[in-house]
């Protein structure tokens, strides 16, 4: 990449901070973000109502559930898949009023998962608060045929809808959770170089 | 800036301090639509000075034949408003720039919250007419001194229904900000216009409720406030030009012929910034454009409402 090199879209994420001034916290994480959970917990326990919801789909995120579990005096929400913690996300949502803080953690794809569930109930991204943990793999979605290919490790991926070579732009889209993947070989067709796995 | 030249039709007496003015184009044609929440800077000639005043349009938005404001009559101020209630009748012709909008209302919003005190219920009223039109669920708040005072009142029933809920000062029914705030919906945005203890308070209030800053609005119309007289000098046109105490370093300039920009002359919009080279003492901000951090770099002033505690200033124009 170009030295100095940035495009706004993409999103920068930093570390869980307790926000001061809240009526209600809700802390969203999954896999590897639980160690950003035991993290914020290190902090302290907040004084305001907490809601805490972690997706433990492996042994090592079972660890993390046992330890906050034990840290913790409210009930943890822990589901083993991603469709059951956004559900009981949105259950969540229901009881949640202005002055509500909002705190995730995770992979790039769980936190925008996370916030387009927030984004129908009213919340603007700008105002949650986001960790990246675990892969860093990217969602790419393929500019030609609209297919959004998960995981991807490498700066050139072939799409697994349409089978082109994408190259992995910076340009993100908060809409869709993804970077956007252009044809790399559209004006020399075969021309490809050689893939590499900068995002590991 | 491309004016419009406007003339008055008529002019009705609302309080006993509000008075509420009608404009057409002078030549009868049609006026740029707005949305809600817009304002229009009115030029006025006050002995041969150039006073310029910013109005809040109220609407309905689906009226581009004419626009109306309204006009508390200050005492105290600076002689805008006491010329209009004084000077401008039905025939008189002024200059209006066109509509401008700092104070528009949030579509993605899930519902509206509008909170207005006294003279600030203005820019509400071309809101509601934008709310009702697309049907957003809203809540309007509005506080006055007493019942004599209630501008608009009756037209406000008429448009809110039970939307409306007013807050009578010496009938000891005053407006509670906790209560406002509390248990409101996800998606919702509130919006302030009032006097600045008002103002200031709500939004004190709503971001230690948590509230984030881009889901509270406000608008306060500041007059320029008054200071000592100091010497402004142009570092590119190389001239200098005296502000006196009771002229805004914006007004100054324009009577020193500069065409200096600006667009909402309330210290809200930014555009009137200009970087301050040198000031041999205090800068007195009055805007709330600036961080506080640039406000303490003191290298950016906005002459509209701002000025300064010194002999001589350079500023980059």
């Amino acid at each position: 990449m170009e030295k100095g090199y940035s495009i706004k879209s993409k999103p920068i994420y930093g570390t869980l901070v307790w926000q001061d001034h809240a009526m209600h916290h809700v802390v969203i994480a999954e896999g590897e973000g639980g160690k950003a959970l035991l993290k914020l917990f290190q902090q302290k326990l907040p004084r305001e109502p907490l809601s805490v919801l972690y997706l433990a789909a492996d042994p090592q995120a079972e660890k993390y559930a046992t330890t906050v579990q034990k840290i913790i005096n409210e009930p943890v929400t822990i589901k083993d898949s991603q469709a059951e913690l956004l559900n009981a996300l949105k259950a969540t949502l229901d009881s949640c009023y202005m002055g509500t803080q909002f705190y995730v953690a995770g992979t790039e794809g769980f936190i925008w998962k996370v916030a387009a569930v927030l984004r129908d109930a009213g919340v603007d991204d700008k105002n949650v608060f986001k960790e990246l943990c675990g892969s860093l793999g990217r969602r790419l979605y393929c500019v030609h045929c609209k297919t959004t290919n998960e995981n991807v490790h490498h700066n050139i991926h072939v799409c697994t809808g349409c089978g082109r070579h994408l190259i992995v732009r910076e340009h993100f889209s908060r809409l869709m959770g993804a970077y956007m993947g252009f044809m790399i070989d559209a004006e020399v067709p075969g021309e490809i170089p050689a893939a590499e796995e900068i995002y590991p | 800036m491309s004016l419009l030249n406007v003339k008055v039709t008529a002019v009705e007496q609302i309080t006993e301090q509000v008075k509420q003015f009608t404009f057409e184009l002078e030549d009868g044609g049609k006026l740029p639509y707005f949305s809600g929440g817009s304002h229009v800077v009115v030029a006025m000639d006050i002995d041969g000075r150039i006073h310029r005043n910013a109005y809040s349009l109220m609407g309905p938005t689906s009226d581009n034949e004419r626009y109306t404001i309204a006009v508390r009559k200050q005492e105290q101020s600076r002689g805008g408003s006491v010329f209009m209630h004084e000077q401008v009748k039905p025939g008189t012709r002024l200059q209006i720039t066109p509509p401008t909008n700092l104070f528009a209302i949030n579509k993605l919003a899930k519902k509206h919250i509008l909170v207005a005190g006294g003279i600030g219920i203005t820019p509400f009223m071309s809101q509601i007419s934008d709310l009702n039109r697309l049907g957003y669920p809203y809540e309007l708040h509005y506080a006055y001194r007493s019942a004599d005072q209630a501008a608009f009142r009756d037209q406000l029933e008429k448009l809110c229904g039970d939307k409306v809920h007013f807050y009578v000062d010496d009938e000891g029914r005053r407006m509670n900000f906790t209560e406002l705030l509390i248990q409101q919906p996800l998606g919702s945005h509130i919006y302030v216009c009032g006097p600045n203890t008002m103002v200031n308070s709500l939004v004190l209030m709503a971001k230690q409720m948590g509230w984030p800053d881009n889901a509270v609005h406000s608008e306060k119309f500041l007059a320029p406030a008054t200071g000592e007289p100091f010497v402004v000098s142009l570092s590119l046109s190389e001239t200098e030009v005296m502000v006196p105490g009771e002229m805004s370093m914006l007004e100054a300039l324009e009577e020193a012929g500069i065409d200096a920009p600006y667009l909402c002359r309330g210290g809200a919009c930014g555009r009137c910034e200009l970087e301050v080279v040198d000031c041999d003492g205090e800068l007195i901000h009055h805007d709330v454009y600036l961080s506080d951090a640039e406000k303490i770099s003191a290298n950016k002033i906005m002459p509209c409402v701002s000025r300064a505690n010194c002999s001589r200033m350079v500023v980059n124009l």
